[in-house]
């Protein structure tokens, strides 16, 4: 058995989904910093985005979003408190590996992965409100992400129906931008 | 010192860890499940996270959401019988069923006009899995099957039963009420893809836990609804295991104590339990057998039984032995049919019924000697004839 870096995650904020009210979006803190692990994480993680000045790394877990910083995590998209514990485990195998692993693993520190205009067009309302002055929301997507749109341009997204979106996509952005 | 040889009814005693986590839930959290973003709520839904863990991990089931607690295992069997058959669906069984299965089948044969065939086995008990082969209709829907007898001991050729089941692509029930915590079950290598399970017996926790284990793409409809906690905003039941099939509040001090025990069970581990049971059965067989005026039932050695004894003691009454043996002996053993009399008419004692010993990790030889030395005392003296 190998030390481990991370030896608990616990809940300590919960609430449904605002959109999707039968998932559940939360909060938790890890009993240990896991900063070191982070260029380790982003080189194993296939759809991991690294921020090491924030520092943060986000992905996705099948439909889950998780953004994991030093000491806390977020989840949204959670199926129910069951999900979220069997998620945590999942993590911590994953940092304890990974961190176990680290010599055979190179880190990488850069911003490796950036979301596609159709995952990014994902996240977004898709009103096709043409508030923000683009012809649909898959075209504001493409511009937000070379830098040409600011995203409090999506009227939509700052309502409170899309509060879970509007943290998720602000988190991407804090992290690839 | 009284001897408890009733361990098929209840496991008892308890592991001394799972007395004291029922006790320290609800001394230290004691508060409800999924119902509050406070921490200590948190905490009790870690506390039956951790149970459902422990239990999938006995069982070998990778998705720990696919593990549903209920009260008990008749609660489990019902909900699988009962959320599975609809109207005009055929269901195979055998002959050595408990009243748990048996007698949901019967209420859907009435209501739902449901058809049963069950299985004959022989004598001791013994299920031959072709029987099941053949008797397959294009309108079978389940196939349940108790794993070990709780008269005979016997166990079921489970994992063949499965691959019959699973090459046919009909969901294939397994009662483990006998065997859960004492014999190794895996639910992949037993083609298993619905096991009910009790906690108070082999999993050595608390009464009123139970669960059930639903492999994923079978679909059962609820026993029940109510409230499951956060997604309270749903007018319905909500798809998501393992709350679509928890409503209302669990006994989390009784999950508490499970959690602990099944940790216990995988600590000491599966395989030496069962020897330790297999060693006691085998010498109480042994002994039992060259006692004459005795009538045993099941399978002659210790192969392929668990540690489930029934027996006669001449042609005595075996409720009135049962007592004799309490009265005078402090032998704590249950006497009668033993909620199954489709088993009893199969090994032939439904007019009569048993003595029944049941074993448990904590009994020791001296336990069976003592009874050994009871039995021939009954038979010398013949006090209660």
């Amino acid at each position: 058995m190998f030390a481990l870096l991370l030896n608990d995650i616990n809940i300590t904020f919960m609430e449904p989904c605002i959109a999707e009210p039968e998932k559940i979006r939360l909060k938790a803190e890890m009993s240990d910093d896991i900063t070191d692990v982070m260029p380790y994480l982003n080189a194993v993680i296939g759809n991991a985005i690294f921020n090491k000045n924030a520092p943060l790394i986000t992905f996705t877990k099948e439909f889950r979003l998780i953004v994991l910083y030093p000491k806390k995590l977020t989840m949204a998209k959670v199926v129910n408190q069951t999900d979220a514990l069997q998620i945590f485990d999942w993590l911590k195998d994953l940092i304890n590996e990974t961190w176990d692993k680290r010599d055979t693993i190179t880190p990488n520190y850069e911003k490796k992965h950036k979301p596609t205009v159709p995952q990014f067009y994902g996240w977004l309302p898709k009103t096709n409100c043409k508030e923000c002055g683009e012809a649909n929301c898959f075209a504001f997507a493409a511009k937000i992400l070379q830098g040409q749109q600011r995203i409090e341009n999506c009227k939509p997204l700052f309502t409170p129906e899309y509060a879970d979106a509007r943290e998720t996509i602000t988190e991407v952005l804090t992290a690839i931008m | 010192m009284p001897v408890y040889l009733d361990n098929a009814a209840t496991s008892f005693p308890k592991p001394e860890v799972v007395y004291r986590a029922a006790d320290e839930f609800m001394r230290a959290v004691g508060v409800n499940a999924g119902r509050g973003a406070y921490k200590q709520a948190l905490e009790a839904d870690r506390i039956i996270y951790e149970t459902r863990r422990n239990v999938a991990k006995l069982f070998n089931v990778k998705d720990v959401s696919r593990v549903v607690f209920t009260f008990n295992i008749t609660d489990s069997l019902n909900l699988a019988v009962k959320g599975i058959l609809n109207p005009g669906d055929h269901v195979i069984t055998s002959s050595m069923e408990h009243n748990a299965v048996w007698r949901p089948l019967k209420v859907l044969e009435e209501e739902r006009g449901i058809s049963i065939t069950a299985v004959h086995c022989d004598v001791e008990g013994n299920l031959d899995p072709l029987k099941v082969k053949n008797a397959l209709t294009e309108k079978t829907k389940l196939v349940v099957l108790i794993h070990a007898s709780n008269v005979t001991g016997t166990v079921m050729p489970i994992a063949e039963v499965g691959a019959i089941a699973r090459e046919n692509n009909i969901p294939f029930l397994v009662d483990s009420a006998q065997t859960a915590g004492l014999y190794p079950i895996d639910v992949e290598t037993m083609n298993i893809d619905l096991l009910a399970f009790t906690g108070h017996k082999g999993l050595m926790g608390p009464m009123g836990t139970g669960g059930l284990y639903i492999r994923e793409g079978i679909s059962i409809k609820p026993l029940k609804e109510g409230g499951t906690g956060g997604d309270s905003i749903l007018e319905h039941q909500p798809d998501s295991l393992p709350d679509r099939y928890e409503a209302g509040t669990p006994n989390v001090s009784g999950i508490a104590g499970l959690g602990r025990a099944v940790k216990f069970i995988l600590d000491e581990g599966v395989e030496k339990i069962h020897n330790k049971e297999a060693a006691l059965t085998g010498y109480a067989l042994h002994k039992l057998s060259g006692i004459d005026g005795i009538t045993l039932y099941g399978p002659k050695d210790n192969i392929n039984r668990v540690g489930v004894i029934s027996l006669n003691i001449m042609d005595l009454n075996p409720q009135k032995a049962g007592h004799v043996l309490d009265e005078k002996y402090g032998i704590m053993v249950r006497a009668g049919l033993h909620c199954a009399p489709c088993a009893h008419r199969t090994i032939g004692t439904i007019d009569r019924g048993t003595i029944r010993i049941g074993l448990g990790y904590f009994n020791t030889q001296e336990d069976i000697d003592c009874l050994l030395e009871a039995v021939k005392d009954i038979i010398k003296n013949k006090d209660i004839q």
